[in-house]
């Protein structure tokens, strides 16, 4: 039987579950790349992004009962899939992000902005954009979350306290404290950028 | 509104908070900057707004998903199979149960005495034997033909014919003369080598 682009999510996984292998791929393109920009935004890695999404899709190949549609939207579920296996990574590995200034050589596709301003006012910008993600991937998971989930996924709060399973008082002190801690990190890059890189 | 209300405000930007603006420095520039931090984050938010999982995630789950379901309809497969299996193997030994319990049934009623069934049989006892009868028998009331060796009951068999009195005599009983002309009936008892063994005079013919 054709399948429904707008098919509902558990309708899709109930068929996945059964090794209908065109629901799985249908999902899978319907939710990967919100998972994946809030892996890399994370991370601040695309390798790292790309093994989460892995991770998060593998553990509904195998274990699809484990969503409850009754619980709330597929896309939260896989949201908190997410959430545990970027806890695991950045237990993993606390220190493995940098606060340099990066240059760029290296650095992922994605990151790269297409931009027809002069080159030295795309070379400020991208400096401005490397030293923001710096502070946000320098900050403590909780707020980092926060501040990716509302900021830069520009999520509201009511969904953004469902994905993260807390109350919308909880979103906002978080962002206003994450906020906080990117002025102070951005501030102290702006006057001190080596010495900043020493201590992380 | 005082700096401590300033800062716990939000994002939202009222009357009083631009009027807290104007008189004090620290929130102006606290707003300045926060304005400025918001500018670069939605420029980071830019940066990776496209950002998707490389095709080779997809084909990797994909390889993953259809190994899982194939393995999985295998082994269902297998599990359908050995359950018809032994399924088949219980009706078959249920059935060879069956067969063999019917086989020792009827073995079991062929080595009951011949005596004690009903036989059907057509008398060829010499000349002096009537025609075809038919014999019951309860195996008690027979008697020994003198000179009869009774063998085993198995083989043998009853049939009833009608003959001369005086032709009993050729069996050794005793005979009255004056009657030696009449027929009568008689069950005779026959082994399995056709000789007579013991015979029974039936009510009839007293």
């Amino acid at each position: 039987m054709p399948i429904e682009s707008q098919e509902r999510d558990d309708v899709l996984l109930k068929r996945s579950a059964k090794g209908d292998e065109e629901a799985f791929t249908l999902l899978y393109r319907r939710h990967q790349a919100q998972i994946y920009r809030f892996a890399l935004r994370m991370t601040g890695h695309a390798w790292a992004a790309e093994e989460i999404v892995q991770d998060v899709f593998m553990t509904l190949v195998r274990e699809p009962r484990k969503f409850d549609p009754e619980r709330g939207q597929l896309g939260a579920f896989l949201y908190g899939i997410a959430r545990n296996r970027l806890m695991k990574h950045l237990e993993r590995q606390p220190r493995e992000f940098r606060l340099e200034v990066r240059n760029g050589e290296g650095e992922p596709k994605e990151f790269e902005i297409a931009d027809e301003r002069t080159p030295a006012h795309w070379a400020e910008l991208r400096e401005r954009r490397d030293r923001v993600r710096s502070a946000v991937l320098s900050l403590p998971p909780e707020f980092r979350e926060t501040v990716v989930l509302c900021e830069l996924e520009e999520l509201s709060y009511e969904e953004t306290a469902r994905i993260l399973e807390c109350p919308v008082g909880t979103v906002r002190s978080r962002l206003h404290r994450g906020r906080a801690l990117l002025l102070a990190k951005l501030e102290m890059l702006r006057e001190s950028p080596k010495r900043a890189n020493a201590a992380l | 509104m005082n700096c401590e209300e300033f800062a716990n405000r939000g994002m939202e930007l009222d009357s009083a908070a631009r009027e807290h603006m104007r008189t004090c420095a620290a929130c102006a520039a606290l707003y300045e900057s926060t304005e400025r931090l918001r500018e670069g984050l939605r420029e980071l938010g830019m940066a990776t707004v496209d950002a998707t999982a490389p095709s080779r995630v997809e084909m990797r789950l994909r390889q993953e998903f259809r190994t899982r379901h194939t393995t999985v309809k295998t082994r269902g497969r297998v599990v359908v199979a050995s359950w018809l299996l032994a399924a088949a193997t219980i009706v078959l030994v249920a059935g060879s149960l069956f067969f063999w319990q019917q086989k020792r049934g009827a073995n079991l009623a062929q080595v009951q005495p011949t005596a004690k069934r009903a036989v059907v049989q057509t008398a060829a006892a010499g000349p002096e034997l009537g025609g075809t009868l038919i014999a019951e028998n309860d195996g008690d009331e027979f008697a020994l033909i003198p000179g009869a060796f009774p063998g085993l009951q198995d083989d043998t068999t009853v049939v009833r014919v009608q003959m001369q009195r005086g032709s009993l005599s050729a069996l050794g009983l005793t005979v009255n003369e004056e009657q030696a002309n009449d027929l009568v009936q008689v069950d005779l008892l026959l082994g399995a080598d056709g000789q007579p063994q013991a015979y029974r005079l039936p009510q009839s013919n007293n």
